[in-house]
């Protein structure tokens, strides 16, 4: 990943294979199959966060592997690093936290999972 | 959960115990005894007041509370500055003459919210990379403790966040009495383990080390499923769930995060265990917003492997909070089953 624009670097090339020792002696090549896996986290948690935004109109995106951005459809955008920050910012779009014990929210959400 | 305590500070850092309990409830008195058994010796003992009775302690130290709310301005999402002040002497302290403490004992003023404390430990750039969160111990007096219950919400916070809770002055209440107020504390709290403290208890010291301590036994205990839900637990509720099968990390996290975002204020405590599919459960302990950093265990203490978690509320119906769990199922990848709150322990 590059150290200044957070971006990936999906395809590994041969020069990038380095063999590091580990703590007990043995060694193990590494590449960017870190990078791979943490993109895969994060498609992940998308997907994921998604499934319960798209709700209220909500929808998650990445933005270079770094940032996520949350945008409504009337296209405002907040940007979120992290799930500490998402729950503020889907406030700050529907102008109301989203309860996740509000009966007509989990009504949408369980007909939202039927037709999924 | 007596798993947690123990593993919780495999970290390297300095385990801070808040020491809890409404007024006269025998605070002092507890943490005086264990002072003089001398095995904490080396630990660090912060107080707010003095009281009548004296402490002896070469690593005694007194604060002014102070607290500091934050943007959001919620109680247990501020800063003890005090507090802050006080560890970061103690870090200068051990940096100087390389005496670091072993622990640190917060006893609290009567009235406190231990949740501040947690904030401040957990969040506070510099005190949490030394310092962690260890037991909450409130005590309890077994004379007065319903009286307190009944007329103070205070008193009921502390017990509902509490880790540990200690009876006190079980020398002069009747065992019956003991029992309905170990009943109703059971009510308001599942997730606590619960000891009487004796006159001269050689084990007392224990409370305040990390050592597992012997709890009161469970069976004794009237059945205190069916008070949960009693007005005298004031408005707070409890719920014990299991799942069904592994739970997908990031899918309770999210639902998690959600919650104590719009709810935290009123989710006094969560804990359990959650089993993610791995080799080892991973420990959940939070107090209202703040989440302790979970724990990754290496292996199961047991045979059983589920997830189990506790929540104690403030005024939420533990049936809204089922069904929220049912309609995240789909998400979750697991369904939960509501507990007696008598089958928690795993």
């Amino acid at each position: 990943m590059c150290v200044l624009c957070s971006g990936f670097v999906v395809q590994e090339h041969w020069t990038d294979a380095r063999r590091h020792r580990q703590q007990d002696g043995s060694t193990v090549t590494v590449g960017g199959s870190e990078s791979r896996d943490r993109r895969r986290e994060r498609w992940m948690r998308m997907k994921l966060a998604n499934a319960v935004l798209q709700v209220c109109g909500l929808k998650l995106d990445d933005w270079n592997g770094s940032k996520y951005i949350l945008r409504d459809v009337k296209g405002a955008a907040e940007i979120v690093q992290d799930w500490g920050e998402l729950w503020p910012a889907v406030q700050k779009l529907l102008r109301r936290p989203l309860d996740p014990l509000d009966a007509d929210f989990l009504a949408r959400l369980k007909a939202a999972g039927r037709r999924s | 959960m007596r798993g947690s305590d123990l593993a919780m500070h495999g970290n390297g850092k300095i385990p801070v115990t808040v020491l809890s309990g409404f007024l006269g409830s025998g605070k002092t008195s507890l943490l005086g005894k264990a002072l003089r058994q001398g095995m904490l010796r080396n630990t660090a003992v912060i107080v707010n007041e003095f009281g009548k009775i004296g402490l002896d302690h070469h690593l005694l130290s007194r604060v002014e509370e102070r607290t500091v709310l934050l943007g959001g301005g919620c109680v247990c999402c501020s800063t003890r500055e005090d507090l802050v002040a006080a560890f970061l002497e103690l870090l200068h302290k051990a940096s100087h003459d390389g005496r670091r403490p072993d622990r640190v004992v917060i006893e609290t003023t009567g009235l406190a919210d231990p949740s501040p404390i947690w904030f401040t430990v957990l969040r506070h750039p510099v005190l949490q990379h030394h310092f962690d969160v260890g037991r909450i111990v409130v005590t309890v007096d077994a004379v007065n403790g319903l009286m307190h219950l009944d007329r103070h919400a205070e008193s009921i916070k502390q017990a509902a966040v509490a880790d540990l809770i200690v009876l006190t002055k079980t020398d002069i209440a009747s065992e019956a009495a003991i029992r309905r107020l170990e009943s109703r504390l059971r009510a308001i709290n599942p997730a606590a383990e619960m000891i009487r403290a004796k006159p001269d208890d050689p084990e007392v010291s224990g409370i305040f080390s990390d050592r597992a301590i012997r709890p009161s036994s469970r069976a004794a205990l009237e059945p205190y499923a069916a008070v949960s839900a009693s007005p005298h637990s004031g408005g707070t509720r409890s719920l014990s769930v299991r799942f069904d099968r592994p739970l997908d990390w990031n899918a309770f996290g999210l639902w998690l995060s959600m919650l104590l975002h719009a709810r935290g204020v009123d989710i006094l405590r969560v804990k359990g265990h959650l089993d993610l599919g791995g080799d080892g459960p991973v420990l959940l302990n939070g107090v209202q917003h703040i989440i302790h950093p979970p724990e990754h265990l290496d292996a199961w203490p047991n045979e059983e492997r589920c997830s189990k978690i506790v929540f104690i509320m403030n005024e939420i119906e533990p049936e809204r909070v089922m069904d929220s769990l049912i309609a995240f199922q789909h998400v979750l990848g697991a369904a939960p089953e509501r507990l007696a709150n008598a089958e928690f322990e795993c």
